[in-house]
């Protein structure tokens, strides 16, 4: 599945303009440090962390997409660096764990 | 579902907890930061968490969830284990990771009718005045959220309503960590009335040199150190302000902040 199928399917909130690309896997955390170690590319990062530091972390690690659950407001800091690295940056009023199981559901993972 | 499906379902140990397996567990939320499990994380829950530090312990102690789930494989700290007997709270380790721990739960939850809400807890019927003091140490983050788990534990003792001491709990919890964050030392005073509960805490710190900014939701002054112990997110203040009946913050740049929170019983 690519990130343009999963917006679709989960009704994720596109919080940047980026290129569409396909999914291989899901990491949670909100720890950036944990996803540094531990992440692998192509997965689908999700996080109740906001902070601006996630957008150098998931460049880094070249995740698909970062997903910010739980309704959490992005400060507009962060949008930006999104922005301006393309790191495509979506967004969930669900909490991590009923994402986690609608995401399994899709057969991702 | 209890806590003995969800140790098998993560191939877990029992690092705490093991007389308490057939504990029900009502919810489960899964997150490394600690101010959203007191904002958000409902009581009965289990908290599945890559912290595996004993500030993940008292935060779902102070917002009454059965137990905590530590991920990755990572290793408790004493702090956590001594904490979790203490206050008998149900600790886990295991090796998957957050997402596999939520898709194996979830199994386990979909075959399991959901547990018994848990009925309101009797009135109490002792009205007592009650008024205690304490210090809480600016850098200290050995002994972070002592006073509010000896806050909570007096409430308790006290008879009120759950539903109000997990307030008192998770507001008092949030101020101490400024303090420990941030100041350099201050004095907390729990005052009980028969109508009202009442928790000051005066710092000498830096003060906060623009007390409506600090009050929004994520805005943060914290060092990377503060956000790896899962604190430092933005959502202190915010916390307070939802938990408390009244809050009330001064603040002097260079001299110290003071915080009054005030709970109708």
């Amino acid at each position: 599945m690519d990130t343009r199928e999963l917006i679709e399917r989960l009704q994720l909130k596109q919080l940047n303009q980026f290129k569409h690309r396909s999914i291989d896997g899901v990491f949670i955390s909100d720890m950036v440090s944990d996803t540094m170690a531990r992440a692998r590319p192509g997965n689908l990062w999700l996080t109740m962390q906001t902070y601006k530091s996630i957008i150098p972390a998931a460049n880094l690690v070249d995740v698909a997409a970062v997903v910010v659950t739980s309704g959490k407001e992005v400060p507009a800091e962060t949008v930006e660096l999104a922005a301006r690295y393309a790191v495509p940056l979506l967004w969930s009023e669900l909490p991590t764990f009923e994402l986690a199981v609608k995401l399994h559901a899709l057969g991702i993972g | 579902m209890n806590m003995r499906m969800i140790r098998e379902a993560l191939e877990a140990s029992v690092i705490e907890g093991e007389d308490q397996m057939e504990l029900p567990v009502e919810h489960v939320y899964a997150s490394d930061l600690m101010s959203d499990v007191l904002a958000f994380g409902k009581p009965h829950s289990v908290l599945l968490t890559g912290l595996a530090t004993q500030q993940s312990v008292i935060s779902a102690h102070m917002a009454e969830f059965r137990g905590v789930v530590f991920l990755r494989g990572k290793k408790s700290t004493d702090g956590a284990r001594r904490f979790a007997r203490d206050h008998r709270l149900v600790l886990l380790s295991t090796g998957f990771d957050t997402y596999e721990a939520c898709v194996r739960i979830e199994a386990i939850r979909k075959g399991t009718p959901a547990g018994p809400e848990a009925g309101a807890d009797p009135r109490p019927d002792a009205e007592l005045s009650l008024s205690r003091d304490f210090c809480i140490m600016g850098g200290d983050y050995a002994n972070a959220g002592s006073v509010s788990t000896e806050v909570k534990s007096i409430l308790k003792k006290i008879g009120l309503d759950p539903r109000l001491i997990r307030r008192i709990a998770i507001s008092t919890y949030e101020g101490e960590m400024n303090v420990v964050m941030h100041a350099r030392r201050a004095k907390a005073r729990l005052t009980v009335t028969p109508a009202m509960v009442q928790v000051t805490i005066e710092d000498q710190g830096p003060g906060i040199p623009d007390v409506e900014l600090a009050m929004q939701e994520g805005f943060t002054t914290a060092t990377e150190e503060m956000r790896a112990m899962g604190f430092g997110s933005g959502m202190g203040l915010p916390n307070i302000k939802k938990n408390a009946d009244e809050m009330r913050i001064d603040s002097r740049v260079g001299e110290g902040t003071s915080l009054e929170m005030k709970f109708r019983i």
